[in-house]
């Protein structure tokens, strides 16, 4: 060990030597971007514009851009500087590689630097690169050989890189410009892999009816760059031009889904078009593969109600009870007993206090994109303690197009405190069957031609039992 | 083979230059764990170890020393399966400016891809002198296709010499941490002592209960016993830590495992030109495997190690001293470890949650038939059934769960059946399917030949036991029509119309209906 440690001793840095000067905008000297605004949409779509300071020689010169977003739009890109016209726009994406690097020697003349296993000793020579088909075959000389097929170690330096090799894809536009000096120069584009959605906590209090509603919008970066200091803003939307979907075929109607009335008011925010704006209040620096939050919203002791939903889609028999949904409405009005805001789409996660005080988590739903004073139904979870069973009593044909059906319902609550339930029966209206209720033992509320509701109170630790008689026509 | 590096390759050198001063937050002093099910999972399932797809609510305190000023707060220790956009800090004096989680991570890729166009040094050694020589170098290409550096010499690719050869960095690039990092900015007024919670979801947790019951002598009550087995799949152990277990079904839109996952690091790929006789790139060492999934077994995770002593009920049974206490969460029912505990990495934990002694049962044969259906020596299903009413020896929530049950024969406990639990409720029947039977068999036959599109049909029930038999019989109907009065008279039970019969020890019952086809029954 000790020879070999005295072996080790002699270390040679070259330190001296010192790498010829890049051109004016290198992508290998630190941050290239100029004063950045980043607009970033809702579909991981985001706009940026970039306005960097370049000094313009007068006449044709061709600008690179490094440090755009890694994955960039190209088709997207549109550049405006004072005093000059655009020649044309590339993006190269040829990479720099020893392989790459070795291809485009074909032809050219590279130094071998050769190593004896034995002694150590350094041999150089000049050789000219024949071909690079699956091999390296090189001419030394007279002699003809292929890169080292004797597995004996040799260097191959290379004169120069090719100047259409690139150590990252890179924009590039050529332009003429009038006269020469340094001005601002407006590069925007459209890219890829930065997105946001809303991210809500929202504590609800069960005894005083309320919720306090915190919003957090969420912006992703996954684009492999870092966007230095910009100035953020968020679109609540994304444009595209998806289409609605036309329903071809009578779609089957779901439960009552999260947005329960559309509202009607108008938030006090920017707004471009049809959506909302969410600017960041200060500059920000987005991070390659970082994941920022910043507040947008803190509303505490909104009014919100619990409710129980149970929905039966068909006139079946259920063998065991089953749990009805706790939904948490609450309205998004300005007026009066409401959030009072528009809600950009995004994840709602509730919680609750326990028995210490301590906030446990209840569950979560989603939301779109909720225009001020709508009205919204989130469901959080199954109640362990409200349960529903629904039992085919009789059904019997009473003429040939006419099926009667009797139907039970058996509610019950094992909470100790009394609860609203919703119970909706499905399927009155399916394609040709039409069916009515011929009797039943509460009020029922017909909610459209498939649905009906009943809206059953019931007592702690209590149950209840609904009838109703259905008659399809076939 | 100790050498030591000259000064100007110190870690300075690049390191980032930060704008704010960092205050870094290395453990919690206290912490509790409020555990969920893994929504997906049956009902009775069983969690496994090594794939835990629940989650965890963990709630933490720490006290920070806050400059006045604008700050970044990193939170260290935390679970690795954090989900980092459920994290809510408060207690911070001057609020939450913004909160970022950093995953771009060092890796062998992202540091040649971070020092692209920076001055490193490259290092070779000589196989014949071992004399080792170093000399400057730049990189110019980024790591997609291996390492092209620009030397005093010229321009020179790495790893295609066949020279040991390798890249020294001279600092790690900006913003490259080892985790996924969670930090907050935040604005104090003035410098402070902060004691601030941080709330965070967590996956790599899972809870399940067991239920054991254990059936007396007097073969009329049993002894039921639920274990709450808690497990952290997460390599941070949560020590003294305020522990409970959230049962009932909560909704989970959002991909929990994608919100927590690591970023996967690119593996550095070094290819060169071909060498020799047609060989791409010299495999200097095999490329790094894939990153393994977060849920991976690591070493020593074999080893799970079960704390919490099993401890036995009914006569010759310890009493168990800890039992989990149960309160209301909304509509979920929320399981308290009465005593601070540990939940630690890689492991699983088992306290008691209910106990409850002399619950009287009945045993009842089960079986569910269409309309029609015919069979020989049919099984049914053995159930033990039970009450959750206070006045029936039970009454409280019964989370969902595995159950195995047990009778005495002599002075042993030998197992009798297995089978999974529902949720139930307080009021609520509890039917546990425990397996089938082979001594009481069903035969259903269509005895006579049928007439004007009328069937008859014979059920007969068979009990090879010394002791009478319950045994129920449940007719899944959808349309009424056709069903003679024997059937159409039947009470109902779970909904069906059912036929509810006590065989006599070593006897047998019948019982007769008939149906006429739906065409000739208008």
């Amino acid at each position: 060990m000790r020879a070999l440690s005295r072996l080790c001793l002699p270390l040679i840095v070259a330190a001296a030597w010192i790498p010829a000067a890049a051109a004016a905008q290198d992508p290998t000297k630190g941050n290239a971007q100029g004063d950045l605004a980043v607009t970033i949409y809702n579909g991981g779509q985001s706009l940026v514009q970039d306005i960097r300071q370049i000094a313009f020689p007068a006449g044709r010169t061709r600008q690179e851009f490094p440090d755009v977003s890694a994955q960039i739009r190209p088709q997207t890109v549109s550049f405006a500087a004072a005093n000059t016209a655009i020649v044309e726009q590339n993006f190269d994406y040829d990479l720099l590689s020893p392989n790459a690097l070795m291809q485009k020697a074909v032809g050219e003349t590279v130094t071998l630097l050769r190593t004896n296993p034995a002694t150590g000793a350094e041999t150089r020579e000049r050789a000219k690169v024949l071909a690079v088909n699956g091999g390296v075959v090189l001419q030394i000389g007279p002699r003809i050989e292929i890169l080292r097929d004797d597995g004996m170690p040799v260097r191959v330096i290379f004169d120069k890189i090719p100047p259409n090799l690139r150590a990252k894809p890179t924009l590039s536009i050529t332009l003429d410009s009038d006269r020469a000096g340094t001005r601002p120069a407006t590069l925007s584009y459209l890219t890829n892999g930065l997105g946001w959605a809303a991210d809500y906590v929202s504590l609800y209090d069960e005894k005083a009816g309320t919720i306090d509603v915190q919003g957090w919008v969420t912006l992703t970066n996954n684009t492999g760059t870092t966007f230095d200091n910009a100035r953020t803003l968020l679109v609540a939307g994304s444009p595209s031009g998806g289409g609605a979907a036309s329903p071809r075929y009578r779609p089957r109607p779901q439960p009552p889904g999260n947005l329960r009335r559309a509202g009607t008011e108008t938030a006090p925010r920017e707004q471009l078009g049809d959506y909302y704006l969410y600017p960041l209040a200060e500059r920000t620096t987005i991070a390659n593969a970082q994941t920022k939050q910043v507040s947008f919203l803190d509303v505490s002791g909104v009014p919100a109600q619990k409710i129980y939903e149970f929905t039966v889609r068909s006139f079946d028999t259920m063998t065991e009870p089953a749990s009805a949904a706790s939904v948490i409405k609450f309205n998004t009005s300005a007026k009066g007993g409401g959030l009072g805001d528009a809600l950009p789409a995004g994840t709602v996660r509730f919680y609750q206090r326990d028995l210490r005080g301590d906030p446990q988590f209840i569950g979560e739903n989603q939301i779109g994109h909720t225009p001020m004073g709508s009205e919204l139904g989130l469901a959080t979870g199954q109640a362990f303690d409200v349960k529903v069973q629904a039992t085919v009593v009789e059904r019997e044909r009473v003429s040939p197009r006419v099926t009667r059906s009797s139907m039970r319902y058996t509610l019950t609550n094992a909470r100790a405190q009394p609860v609203t339930l919703d119970l909706l029966q499905r399927g009155l209206d399916w394609y040709w069957d039409e069916t009515r209720i011929v009797a039943e033992s509460h009020k029922s509320e017909r909610l459209d031609s498939d649905g009906t509701r009943w809206r059953v109170e019931l007592p702690a630790n209590g149950e209840a039992t609904i009838t109703a008689t259905f008659e399809t026509r076939h | 083979m100790m050498r030591r590096w000259p000064l100007l390759l110190t870690m300075l050198a690049a390191s980032p230059a930060a704008a704010q001063p960092a205050v870094t937050s290395l453990a919690p002093e206290k912490v509790s764990v409020s555990v969920f099910r893994d929504p997906d999972r049956d009902e009775g399932g069983e969690i496994s170890p090594d794939w835990l797809e629940g989650f965890a609510l963990i709630s933490e305190t720490r006290t920070i020393d806050l400059p006045a000023g604008e700050a970044t707060v990193r939170f260290e220790g935390v679970a690795e399966g954090m989900i980092a956009v459920s994290a809510i800090v408060t207690g911070l004096p001057g609020g939450v400016v913004q909160k970022n989680r950093d995953a771009a991570l060092l890796s062998p890729a992202s540091l040649l891809d971070g020092s692209l166009g920076n001055r490193v040094h490259i290092r070779r050694t000589s196989h014949a002198t071992g004399r080792i020589t170093e000399e400057e170098a730049i990189i110019r290409s980024g790591p997609a296709g291996a390492v092209v550096l620009q030397t005093a010499a010229g321009y020179e690719s790495l790893r295609c010499t066949g020279i040991p050869e390798t890249i020294v960095y001279g600092g790690v690039p900006p913003g490259l941490t080892a985790k996924p990092t969670l930090s907050v900015t935040t604005r104090s007024p003035a410098a402070t002592r902060a004691t601030v919670t941080l709330t965070y979801l967590s996956t790599g947790f899972d809870w399940a209960s067991h239920y054991v019951a254990r059936v007396r002598e007097d073969g009329r009550t049993l002894d039921l016993f639920a274990w709450l087995t808690v497990a952290n799949s997460n390599g941070e152990s949560f020590a003294d830590a305020g522990l409970a277990a959230i049962a009932g079904t909560l909704n989970q839109v959002s991909d929990f495992e994608e919100l927590a996952d690591r970023p996967r690091t690119p593996p550095l790929h070094l290819r060169c030109f071909p060498i020799g006789s047609g060989r791409y790139g010299v495999p200097l060492s095999p490329p790094p495997p894939p990153a393994p999934p977060s849920f991976a077994m690591e070493d020593g995770m074999e080893n799970i190690v079960v704390t919490g002593s099993r401890m036995q009920r009914a006569e010759m049974m310890s009493p168990v001293a800890v039992v989990a206490s149960q309160e209301d969460l909304g509509d979920l029912k929320l399981y308290r470890v009465p005593i601070p505990v540990t939940v630690a990495a890689n492991a699983q934990k088992q306290v008691a949650l209910l106990v409850k002694d002399r619950v009287p049962f009945r045993t009842i044969y089960r079986m569910r038939l269409d309309l029609g259906d015919e069979g020989k020596a049919m099984m049914p299903e053995m159930l033990l059934r039970m009450h959750n009413k206070q006045a029936d020896g039970l009454g409280l929530p019964l989370p969902s769960g595995q159950a195995v049950a047990f009778e005495r024969v002599g002075d042993r406990q030998l197992l009798v059946g297995e089978g999974a639990m529902r949720d139930h409720a307080v009021g609520e029947k509890v039917d546990l399917v425990i397996g089938e039977s082979s001594q009481v068999r069903i035969d259903v036959e269509n005895h006579v030949p049928p007439k004007n599109g009328r069937r008859d049909y014979r059920v007969t029930v068979t009990n090879a036991n010394a002791r009478a038999a319950d045994v129920e019989i449940g007719f899944l109907i959808d349309d009424h029509d056709g069903l003679d009065s024997r059937i159409r008279k039947l009470p109902r039970r779970d909904g069906l119309l059912s036929w509810s019969v006590r065989v006599p020890a070593n006897g047998s019952k019948t019982f007769d209906y008939s149906v006429k086809a739906a065409d000739q029954a208008r």
